[in-house]
């Protein structure tokens, strides 16, 4: 199938089209107003904050940090699942390419975080985990999991949340898994975790360095799904 | 003109994609299909990939939680 120049336009993508010829639409289901449920949800979200607030205030801040995630999550539909799936499966990158921004900004966000703290002779922040061929292996048994249960740990939360009824069968399996895990996880941290180097990069390289190297690569990361996105099909 | 429905409830992604896409092919030109769907993702995705491919497309929220997307082959 040859495409026209138009499908090109990234654009394009969000824009109305109308369907012609098209037969009754399907009646409505009764809809509830969930204005009142919103409305004592919020309410709620409040309230957990401020006995949150009581015990510390960290507390109340990650509970409402929580929340948001949650919300940015569940409007903009991101998904680090789709990011790495879509390009393979259905050759869709958009996602993929809001992963690679994602990153980006979080690269500079956290570059800031780190270097204050750094400047000033304290423990560089973060969870600077030891590197290997752990990472790897891991990561690959992860993906093959997420794909085929549907979501990442932020995204199966988040559709728990939404009511998607698979997704809590995921859910409660994640958690046994991860319990699973962490019953073990002496054996893992001797096997390959007490021997792996903690690489820290600006720590290697300097800091501008570091930085400049990781948002080059994702900026050549981005250039390859954008053109793979747009690639011409047969 | 025909009008296919895909049953896609409590289908997670990326299965209703998949499914849209094989069912696409066998259509003719000025078809209709309208896939169900209740997962918010495929909500975005099904759309987002016939409207690439120059589909006509429209979306019908049924119910709560619940869409109805309707695609016309165009070519």
């Amino acid at each position: 199938m040859k495409k026209n120049a138009i499908d090109k336009e990234e654009n394009v993508v969000e824009t109305k089209t109308v369907v012609t010829n098209r037969a009754a639409v399907r009646p409505r289901k009764k809809r509830r107003n969930q204005l009142p449920f919103a409305i004592v949800v919020f309410l709620g979200v409040i309230y957990v904050a401020y006995l949150l607030a009581g015990k510390s205030a960290g507390l109340a801040i990650s509970w409402i940090f929580g929340i948001c995630f949650g919300v940015v999550l569940q409007k903009s539909r991101f998904c680090f699942t789709a990011g790495f799936r879509d390009p393979i499966l259905t050759g869709s990158t958009s996602l993929t390419k809001a992963v690679i921004i994602a990153v980006a900004i979080a690269t500079v966000g956290f570059g800031a975080v780190q270097y204050a703290a750094a400047s000033k002779g304290g423990a560089i922040a973060g969870s600077i985990s030891p590197a290997g061929w752990h990472v790897a292996i891991g990561s690959i048994m992860f993906g093959i999991g997420m794909v085929i249960s549907g979501g990442c740990a932020s995204g199966t939360l988040m559709r728990v949340g939404e009511g998607f009824v698979m997704q809590w069968i995921t859910l409660f399996f994640f958690v046994l898994g991860t319990l699973w895990g962490v019953r073990h996880w002496a054996f893992w941290q001797r096997l390959f975790f007490d021997g792996a180097p903690r690489v820290h990069l600006p720590s290697v390289l300097g800091w501008p360095l570091a930085i400049t190297l990781q948002l080059v690569v994702l900026g050549a990361l981005y250039i390859v799904a954008d053109k793979w996105g747009n690639r011409q099909k047969d | 003109m025909v009008e296919y429905r895909l049953d896609c409830l409590g289908e997670a992604c990326p299965v209703p994609l998949l499914k849209t896409q094989k069912k696409m092919a066998e259509l003719q030109v000025g078809d209709i299909l309208v896939v169900e769907v209740d997962h918010s993702c495929a909500m975005k995705n099904v759309p987002e990939w016939a409207r690439k491919e120059g589909y006509n497309v429209e979306i019908e929220e049924t119910g709560d939680g619940e869409w109805d997307i309707y695609i016309e082959k165009t070519k």
